[in-house]
């Protein structure tokens, strides 16, 4: 049998995935699977309407997109993993933070916004990680609430994460919403500082899942690669396993980035309790951003879309 | 032609150039990474990304958006992923994408890519122009059976009514019809 072909992007919360596979809890499980580092969502996407990875650690704004057709042609995914919320933060310039008061709120933001434009000022430029994520709902919230106008006020850019810290040091962006270890390592450089992480903004609000194309979503060899995720995030979760976690996430094949930067990423980001059951409530209230926010069209139908990609039942049935 | 090229590989980017030899006028411009105002300046004609780069996703944003920065992007994979090339395209993926890069196929590529991308576009422009049609011929069909209904006028009566308040005021019959409605909708009490 051809083993499973799982795509992930080199982001802490694709830790299930790499830990899995470097721990040998695939093969155990009864599967075999190849582990493909994405370098750009896009490319995951692609890969995955094109039948080239059978699964992958993905946005789950995404994962409903690609099964609604949204962005391309339909590609029916079933979630069957929660991955480990909390793990994204807005980053900000360093001297644009300074400007702001102290919390994890824009106040501020639209008096700053104001003086620029008095003064014939470029807009603020913002980057999230793509249009299709919670980074992109949690920046454009972030933003409203603080009576910025999103689509108006500022300039919203897609930035790859790996990339973030070097546009914030050029002056190409001035902040953004990214996965960790990202933010880590923009406020380690101290080009950036995070101003606020999703669990000040939404505590517990969904960002990556694991999903699988529908056709295989029901197979044997997808509940193994369920029961392996959840043992291998569990592994994860241990006060001791801190340091071996870190050290093979920061290896050249995985994240490629210091093991200093993950663990601090790690312990900033802890605290949200990781529920690995996809949840159908978590898909309901992505699609209300994605519609708030223009991305959904209006004849897709919210309910029976989160029930087809979002499947607790084929979660239940693999770990019990 | 003007051909942006990101690619943190130099060699294959120099392939890339090498394969529209020929081509006149051409300029290539090379770059590892994308930069938004260095790619404002340079202006190209169609932009040429390698799969592995992890700006792909800044780009296809751009696609996404309706952001002027709209170019024909062209994806190139290694042929370590032949399936990617053939598969994407009839998937109906956002970039045009081919296997590996036999330089003397990349001008023909790159072509291919620039029509597609022109056609595109054009049936976006005719889609919104058909939408934008349809809409205003609803809001003048109703504006004239409202008129039917209180000035007891056959239809042709009614449309020359709207069309002489159209010429009388230099607008648009539609702009006229959505006015009417409007004001006849307060007069009735309903706004």
């Amino acid at each position: 049998m051809r083993p499973l072909r799982l795509g992930y992007v080199a982001l802490s919360d694709a830790a299930p995935l790499i830990l899995a596979q470097a721990l040998g809890y695939f093969t155990e499980e009864g599967v075999e699977v190849a582990l493909f580092r994405e370098a750009s969502w896009a490319t995951l996407r692609d890969k995955l309407a094109a039948g080239l990875i059978d699964g992958a650690h993905i946005l789950a704004p995404l994962a409903l997109a690609m099964t609604a057709g949204v962005g391309c042609d339909p590609t029916p995914l079933s979630v069957t993993f929660a991955l480990e919320p909390g793990t994204a933060a807005i980053t900000l310039q360093a001297d644009l933070a300074d400007r702001l008061p102290e919390g994890p709120f824009a106040h501020g933001l639209a008096e700053l916004v104001s003086r620029r434009a008095a003064l014939g000022a470029s807009r603020i430029t913002l980057a999230s990680v793509f249009p299709l994520s919670l980074h992109e709902y949690l920046l454009r919230d972030w933003l409203s609430n603080a009576g910025v106008n999103p689509d108006v006020d500022v300039r919203l850019t897609v930035a790859a994460p790996s990339r973030a810290a070097d546009l914030l040091r050029d002056h190409v962006i001035e902040g953004f919403c990214a996965g960790e270890p990202w933010n880590t390592l923009a406020a380690a450089a101290l080009t950036g500082r995070i101003v606020a992480r999703a669990d000040d903004l939404a505590p517990g609000a969904p960002d990556k899942v694991f999903a699988l194309v529908e056709t295989l979503a029901a197979e044997k060899a997808a509940a193994a690669a369920i029961r392996a995720l959840y043992r291998a995030a569990s592994y994860a979760q241990a006060e001791d396993a801190q340091g071996s976690v870190s050290e093979i996430l920061s290896r050249p094949a995985f994240l490629n980035v210091p093991q200093a930067t993950i663990k601090s990423a790690m312990a900033a980001a802890a605290g949200s309790t990781a529920a690995h059951r996809p949840r159908q409530e978590d898909a309901v209230w992505l699609l209300g951003r994605m519609r708030r926010w223009g991305q959904l069209p209006a004849d897709v139908d919210v309910l029976a879309l989160a029930q087809q990609t979002y499947r607790p039942d084929l979660f239940e049935a693999a770990v019990r | 032609m003007r051909v942006l090229v990101i690619d943190p590989d130099r060699a294959r980017a120099a392939l890339v150039a090498e394969g529209l030899e020929g081509v006149e006028p051409l300029v290539v411009h090379v770059s590892e990474a994308f930069n938004e105002s260095e790619a404002a300046i340079f202006a190209p004609d169609v932009v040429v990304v390698a799969a592995e780069s992890p700006d792909r996703d800044t780009l296809d944003s751009f696609k996404a958006s309706n952001a002027g920065v709209l170019r024909p992007i062209v994806m190139f994979v290694d042929r370590s992923e032949p399936g990617l090339a053939s598969e994407a395209v009839r998937a109906g993926v956002a970039a045009y994408v081919v296997d590996g890069l036999a330089t003397r196929r990349v001008r023909a590529v790159l072509e291919v890519a620039m029509s597609r991308f022109q056609l595109m576009r054009q049936l976006r422009t005719d889609l919104e122009k058909a939408q934008a049609d349809l809409a205003s011929r609803k809001t003048v069909d109703r504006a004239k059976a409202l008129i039917m209904k209180e000035r007891n006028l056959e239809e042709p009566a009614a449309y020359a009514l709207l069309r002489k308040l159209s010429m009388d005021t230099g607008r648009p019959m539609a702009a006229v019809a959505s006015d009417f409605l409007a004001i006849a909708g307060v007069l009735r009490g309903e706004i």
